[in-house]
């Protein structure tokens, strides 16, 4: 592979990895909100936003991380 | 006013915003990293970010606002005029400004026909930005003292801070990359208040044979074809004429906002399929912004402004946490629409004014410092003049109305520039002036001419018609390009196939 490509992947790994942190970090606080939260409805529906929003940010997240590290040791 | 851990979310999405934006800055090193993201971005974030800036903060609402007073036929701007025109986009124009290595429109424009068209229409869309910007600085300086109870000008700062500090710094995959954010936050609050919606209303045959029984003015609002005499701004002629024909292609191919984004693409094929998969994410918009309007009509019956609807809806049906964080989007889609305005006018004016006019053959450091010091300075204008928002209450409608009246004779000399080789360059220039004129002839005199209220779906026709034609007539009465000169700027079918050879 080219550093020109692997460059690019290590480019494109980081911004998801610094997306994924972001969604997953509100995805934690909305999980966290549940215990504002009054029926039962309520308490579900944070702890189900909570969850996708988690789930979609930490997936970024390790496959980012993975990424990083398969290019990194290419690179090297 | 939002309390506790909603006040607290809409205070973290703001600071995250800021520091995810300004984590962008290190991928910054030339122009084409600023005004095109080194065409390095992948078409699933694209994609998404055309869609949040289609549709902002205020066409949520006032979407949503529409779909309470007019009912589900406000959905055609997604579906018909939304999807053809991203399809035609994706297979035919965006291939051509790619591989052309085309920074903004006008340049595609200046290329085809010559460079006073180019100076023309990059000039209007600098100018209607501008004073765009000013008009959604306010309206976010409002939103955050409605929401934080903080003074106007704190607010304007603020907004101005944040998104100034991540546009100048991060460029244009600052502004994608948070508009994927605000993406995925919208799409997850949207679709939990959907379905909290209905099931506070009894679902959904139950809210139809509600709204059925609340009186005649509810009559059509389940018709997503309206009839010609309809009172609502989307007669079915309008739809079809004046959104589907004309302007739905004329924002998503003419349009410097939505195009920079494709442009971003890693390679074609990242181009084409950006756009392909914005329009699929679009057809969802409508059960996000239009079903929680409709549901309103039973949950808050008799709203005087139709526009409260979509605020009331969230206050009252979504839980504490998911309320701050779709407020938060309703912040982050005002940004989102100022930093793709900032980004955009740095773009023109940088590749279309700066660059040909006042210094050219610059060093690359150049141009990229050019683009920083216009988004600052268009910072400023916008922070300058938003107060002036506020003694013109319809100023937003009014400039939105209007940028829709240019677009026809854009569309029109785009349109026949791909497709037909004969035009030539001074039929370009009269269909673009004279269509702009004839649009605000219409305009000026709009009730001698139509029988609606706010007619600017033909107008909008009508300036295309007259730009064509004018088009055609003059470039058959005037000298053609050579082929040489037509090279890779006209429509071949070529372009369909993976041949890199036009």
């Amino acid at each position: 592979m080219e550093t020109n490509e692997i460059n690019a992947r290590l480019k494109a790994a980081q911004i998801n990895n610094a997306l994924g942190f972001f969604i997953m970090a509100f995805g934690v606080i909305v999980l966290f909100a549940m215990i504002y939260t009054e029926t039962f409805i309520e308490h579900m529906t944070d702890m189900v936003a909570g969850i996708i929003l988690i789930s979609i940010g930490g997936g970024m997240m390790w496959r980012a991380k993975s990424n990083i590290k398969k290019l990194k040791a290419k690179k090297e | 006013m939002l309390a506790g851990i909603d006040y607290f979310i809409v205070i973290a999405y703001i600071i995250g915003m800021l520091l995810l934006g300004l984590y962008f800055k290190k991928f910054v090193n030339s122009s084409e990293d600023y005004f095109l993201g080194g065409k390095s971005l992948p078409f699933w974030a694209i994609g998404m970010s055309i869609v949040v800036s289609d549709i902002g903060a205020l066409d949520f609402v006032g979407v949503s606002g529409q779909a309470y007073r007019y009912g589900i036929s406000v959905g055609n701007f997604d579906w018909v005029g939304s999807v053809p025109a991203m399809l035609l986009a994706a297979f035919i124009f965006i291939p051509y400004f790619w591989r052309g290595g085309m920074y903004t429109i006008p340049e595609y424009l200046g290329r085809r026909y010559n460079q006073k068209v180019r100076t023309i229409a990059s000039v209007t869309w600098i100018l209607f930005f501008a004073l765009d910007l000013g008009v959604l600085f306010w309206a976010s300086a409002v939103l955050l003292n409605v929401l934080m109870g903080w003074p106007i000008w704190i607010s304007i700062v603020a907004t101005a801070g944040v998104v100034g500090l991540y546009t100048y710094f991060g460029g244009i995959t600052a502004v994608i990359m948070t508009d994927v954010v605000q993406f995925v936050i919208m799409f997850i609050g949207g679709f939990a208040l959907v379905f909290l919606s209905l099931y506070e209303v009894g679902g959904w045959d139950n809210m139809v044979d509600k709204i059925a029984t609340m009186g005649p003015e509810y009559r059509n609002h389940f018709d997503i074809i309206q009839p010609q005499d309809t009172k609502s701004p989307f007669p079915w002629t309008g739809i079809l004429f004046g959104l589907t024909f004309v302007m739905a292609n004329a924002y998503m191919i003419g349009n410097q906002s939505i195009v920079q984004r494709c442009l971003t693409a890693k390679n074609e094929w990242h181009a084409k399929a950006s756009m392909i998969f914005g329009s699929a994410l679009k057809m969802f918009i409508p059960i996000l912004v239009l079903f929680p309007g409709l549901m309103a009509v039973v949950v808050h019956p008799g709203l005087l402004d139709g526009d409260q609807a979509l605020p009331m809806m969230i206050k009252s049906i979504l839980p504490p946490g998911l309320v701050g964080l779709m407020f938060a989007a309703f912040f982050a889609g005002l940004m989102s629409s100022v930093d793709s305005l900032l980004n955009s006018t740095a773009t023109l004016f940088t590749k279309d004014i700066y660059e040909p006019f006042i210094k050219k053959g610059a060093d690359d450091k150049h141009y990229l410092r050019v683009g920083q010091i216009t988004t600052l300075v268009l910072l400023l204008i916008g922070v300058a003049t938003s107060p002036i928002s506020s003694d013109f209450p319809g100023i937003y409608v009014a400039i939105q109305t209007f940028m829709s009246y240019f677009q026809g004779p854009i569309f029109a000399i785009l349109l026949l520039g791909i497709f037909w080789k004969r035009t030539t360059e001074w039929g370009g220039l009269s269909a673009l002036v004279i269509g702009i004129g004839f649009a605000i002839y219409l305009n000026v005199f709009k009730e001698q001419f139509f029988t609606i209220e706010d007619p600017f779906l033909y107008i909008s026709w009508w300036s295309f018609l007259l730009g064509f034609i004018v088009n055609v007539t003059v470039s058959l009465l005037t000298k053609k390009h050579t082929e040489e000169q037509l090279q890779g700027l006209v429509f071949s079918s070529k372009i369909l196939v993976k041949n890199k050879k036009l």
